[in-house]
């Protein structure tokens, strides 16, 4: 196939709340190549978790998509009608959430909720998609399937009931899967066990997966491209190393300096103020008032995503004189 | 912030207009109507029994009784019935429920026991028990605050329920927990701490208590076991419904003033419980 | 008390709790949870013990039995050689209350952990309300001293909680466990709940603090790496046990513990250079109703051998001293 397998341009996403319109994504951009591992990193509010959404087409009211182009397979997403989406939801892309427990339906059995799916896509019988349910329930590494096929979410731990919403969003084999913060509401030697799984399927299938975290750790590991956002609006795209290494924005240095490291104690440097009002988010260059590079110029205009080599990109103004510091060996 | 969601909500703000409403004409109403209570001065006027006109605008009784007067007379008892009862149930409800909740061991479950006993009392029934009884007794139908006492012995299990509940929740909050790492003792963290998180689901269902409250009242007059002498829409039912063929006048405009007052009440309250919990707007 | 010296010794302790069954008028134990397991560790002043685990190891039950928030089923616990436990129960109410000033905690979650209906300056100075250890007429001040130390406003104070981010609500959270002026804080999960950009600034100005006011923290997470950062000694917890005991550098370069082992491999680097070799356990973290016998740990245990599955480990620094581990094979690590 030609071309990119998904190709986001100048995406708007706003929530239209009671206290004001909040805007959660205001101009992304985003691409992906097919068997691609690419990264979305960002905190809170920086609205990685809403371009999964946007693409989906399942953004939560009070939100809607006003603007730009989201591009699958070559084809126009936004202007698709909920038919169309839903063909797609499944069998083309899927989406595998934080919280399991609220991700999972808690009156159907594990069975239920994967031969429902299967049924309707596939257009298999019952038996068959039990069947199918079963070899799913072993792909994801679940001991005893016979067993937990017929239990209740509240019935299984953490862990297990996240490996069954990635079996359930791989049963229809999609070529493409969000990963939402899959793992960061599981304990750790847990987490360590879901993501060791999501690397050898993505392997095994070929496919080409989103991986949605604040966690550069995670990052480091699971990614071989990743885009920084904040505040709705992407900072930095590079290929994982190179972020690392040789970063070009001013947030991506802050970030890689703040965080602490299992490897060894070293001074954390702290990012000054807050996560901004996304209602009145800042003029010019978003990350403005917590930067400690910014000139008048940041205050007033907002930066474009400039090339700075091939596949790294950077939304400042001043990507060519800052020297940043990257992580040292 | 509540306030903001709670001007908001045009329901709610239709239902806190009529119950203002109807305050002001229980406050002032008395003094301007044009026949005292229980008068039957339109009889000697040769009313008696007139349909709704500019004299009577709601018409005269058989008996000779101005419904309007009456009507009118009627809300200071009928909201007097429920504001008390719902003040002290509530009271009552908010004092036991927290108790039982914060407090493990006997106590709490005798207190639960209690109130579980209480909840499943049918109270119309006991009033009109009590009242058979009374009158029997005592030649006497019940008045008002006698009803207003058996309203509020037995009213208060379903607050306390919900009271308890909510107390049992906010006692594992941390910032309970932080307070009594301070040194806090029950009562400050009942009081200063616990129960100002509950008022919001106990306002609600005091407001849809008190409209609960003054239907009962009104069952009770209207099936003849209230006080003749005091007037209520209750008893003004009981008056008008052997005639309601002919001088229909007499139960609907008492029947129309207990659908509104009520429709105000529920309405307020369904306001105040989207205003105070927009967890479930969300 | 001087640095080196022991301000929480706690020893032995154990916290069951019991499983209810409702029957019509009464309820039957039928079970007990064994939250916290004959757990010694102690601190000394000024320094920074962590305490890692993951759920439902007892890390938090632990927390909150050495602050008397919930009761030990046995065991000591002792703050600046005074037994806690002894002096709770039958002590005089101005012990008690001493007591509680010198021991604070700041809780896991910020949205949680401050009243809503009360003003930051309501909140904070609820503290001299209850220990009337400030004059009326200092209280303004005071608050607004305690507020400049952990890096907030004094206009601050006529707000409530709602209208503050997380790592501000944790801040005060802060301040207000500094109110009583404390000697030692637990802090539970205190960055966990807060952005990776803000746990910098609360971890940064724990460290701070604790210097200036020369504070001993017991920092309890599951999150290592914050973990590392600040503490000087770290234990581990399984099932609740204490499993590995050491100072943070031996701990992290030379984990003698399978589990510890484990854990540290489990964490993600973010080091695209770093090569991963995580140790995944099998299985899940069994229940702690029903621990297994001998080394809990042994069902999940790459190295268990026959002696593990009955006989739990003792809980010694015989390989390496100052660095404590229950681990029948622990020398093979060496």
């Amino acid at each position: 196939m030609d071309g990119k397998l998904l190709e986001i341009l100048n995406l708007r996403t706003y929530f239209f709340t009671e206290a004001g319109v909040v805007k959660a994504l205001d101009g992304v951009l985003l691409e992906i190549d097919k068997g691609e591992s690419v990264g979305l990193v960002g905190e809170s509010g920086s609205g990685k978790s809403v371009t999964a959404q946007s693409v989906l087409r399942i953004v939560p009211r009070p939100g809607r998509i006003v603007g730009g182009s989201v591009k699958f397979e070559g084809e126009e997403l936004l202007t698709k009608n909920e038919d169309e989406m839903r063909k797609l939801r499944g069998p083309k892309m899927a989406i595998v959430f934080q919280d399991p427990t609220t991700s999972l339906n808690p009156l159907y059995t594990v069975e239920k909720q994967l031969t429902d799916i299967l049924m309707l896509h596939r257009d298999l019988s019952r038996e068959d998609a039990s069947k199918q349910a079963l070899h799913l329930l072993d792909r994801v590494g679940i001991q005893d399937p016979e067993r937990r096929l017929k239990a209740y979410p509240h019935e299984l731990s953490g862990g297990m009931k996240q490996r069954i919403a990635i079996a359930r969003a791989l049963s229809c084999d999609p070529v493409l899967l969000f990963a939402d913060e899959p793992t960061t509401n599981l304990d750790v030697t847990i987490q360590a066990q879901v993501l060791e799984l999501l690397k050898q399927l993505q392997k095994e299938l070929n496919m080409t997966m989103v991986m949605i975290t604040h966690d550069m750790g995670i990052i480091a590991d699971m990614t071989e491209r990743v885009t920084v956002l904040y505040a709705g609006k992407v900072m930095e795209v590079a290929a994982t190393p190179t972020l690392f290494k040789s970063p070009k924005h001013p947030y991506t240095e802050a970030l890689l300096k703040a965080i602490p490291s299992v490897k060894q104690t070293r001074t954390l440097e702290v990012i000054p103020g807050n996560i901004p009002n996304l209602i009145e988010p800042p003029t010019g260059c978003v990350f403005h008032p917590r930067c400690k590079y910014a000139k008048d110029v940041c205050v007033k205009k907002e930066p474009e995503l400039e090339k700075v080599t091939v596949g790294h990109f950077a939304a400042c103004h001043f990507w060519r004189e800052l020297e940043l510091e990257g992580k040292r060996d | 912030m509540a306030w903001r969601r709670f001007r908001r909500n045009k329901s709610g703000l239709i239902g806190s207009a009529i119950v203002i409403f109807f305050i002001l004409v229980a406050l002032v109403g008395p003094y301007l109507v044009a026949y005292p209570p229980r008068s039957y001065q339109s009889l000697y006027e040769g009313d008696a029994g007139d349909p709704p006109s500019f004299k009577h605008p709601f018409g005269v009784e058989i008996s000779g009784i101005d419904v309007f007067s009456e009507t009118v007379d009627s809300t200071r008892n009928d909201l007097y019935v429920g504001l008390t009862a719902t003040l002290i149930t509530t009271l009552i409800g908010v004092a036991i429920g927290a108790v039982a909740g914060y407090f493990k061991g006997a106590v709490s479950d005798i207190l639960l026991g209690v109130t579980q006993m209480f909840f499943v009392v049918p109270v119309l029934l006991l009033i009109l028990l009590f009242a058979r009884v009374f009158s029997v007794l005592v030649f006497k139908g019940l008045g008002l605050t006698l009803i207003v006492l058996i309203l509020s012995f037995f009213g208060w299990s379903g607050i306390a329920f919900i009271v308890r509940g909510e107390t049992l929740r906010l006692k594992e909050t941390e910032f309970v927990q932080a307070a009594r790492s301070l040194g806090a003792r029950p009562i400050r963290l009942l009081f200063r701490h616990i129960v100002p998180n509950i008022l919001s689901p106990v306002i609600v269902i005091a407001t849809l208590d008190i409209a609960g409250f003054i239907l009962t009242e009104v069952v009770v007059s209207f099936l003849g076991f209230g006080d003749p002498n005091t007037s209520t829409w209750g008893l003004l039912l009981n008056e008008g419904f052997p005639y309601v063929r002919t001088t229909w006048w007499v139960a609907l405009f008492p029947g129309l003033a207990v659908v509104f007052c009520v429709l105000g009440f529920n309405l307020m309250g369904d306001g105040l419980s989207d205003a105070l919990n927009p967890r479930l707007r969300e | 008390m001087r640095s080196g010296d022991r301000i929480l010794e706690v020893d032995s302790v154990v916290k069951y709790f019991d499983v209810l069954e409702r029957g019509i008028f009464r309820k039957k134990r039928v079970g007990e949870v064994h939250a916290v397991d004959n757990v010694t560790f102690h601190i000394f002043a000024g320094e920074t013990l962590g305490l890692v685990g993951e759920s439902g190891c007892g890390k938090t039950t632990a927390g909150k039995v050495i602050l008397l928030l919930e009761e030990p089923t046995s065991g000591t616990i002792r703050f600046e050689g005074r037994d806690v436990v002894e002096t709770f129960q039958h002590g005089h109410r101005d012990e008690i209350k001493q007591l509680r000033r010198s021991m604070q905690m700041v809780f896991q979650n910020p949205y949680n952990s401050l009243d809503p209906r009360m003003t930051v300056y309501d909140i904070i100075s609820e503290a001299f309300a209850i220990h009337r250890h400030i004059p009326r007429s200092q209280w303004t001040d005071r608050v607004y001293e305690l507020l400049r130390m952990v890096n907030l406003e004094e206009y601050h104070a006529e707000r409530y909680p709602h209208e503050f981010s997380g790592g501000q609500r944790q801040r005060i959270a802060v301040a207000r466990a500094l109110a009583v002026d404390p000697k030692f804080l637990i802090l539970d999960e205190p960055v966990s709940s807060l952005d990776v950009s803000i746990r910098a600034q609360i971890l940064n100005l724990l460290i701070d603090l604790q210097k200036k006011q020369h504070l001993s923290y017991l920092y309890i997470s599951h999150d290592l790496s914050s973990v590392r950062q600040i503490s000087q000694r770290v234990a581990v917890m399984y099932l609740g046990e204490v499993v590995e005991l050491a100072s943070a550098d031996e701990l992290f370069d030379r984990p003698l513990h399978p589990y510890t082992q484990a854990l540290i491999s489990a964490v993600p680097v973010p080091d695209p250079d770093h090569e991963t070799t995580r140790i995944i356990l099998p299985g899940e973290v069994p229940s702690p109703i029903n621990p297994p016998n001998g080394c809990r740990f042994h069902p999940r245990c790459p190295h268990a051998t026959d002696i593990c599955k009955d006989t739990p480990a003792t809980f010694e620094d015989k390989l390496v001293q100052g660095h404590f581990v229950a681990c029948h094979h622990a020398d093979k690590f060496v």
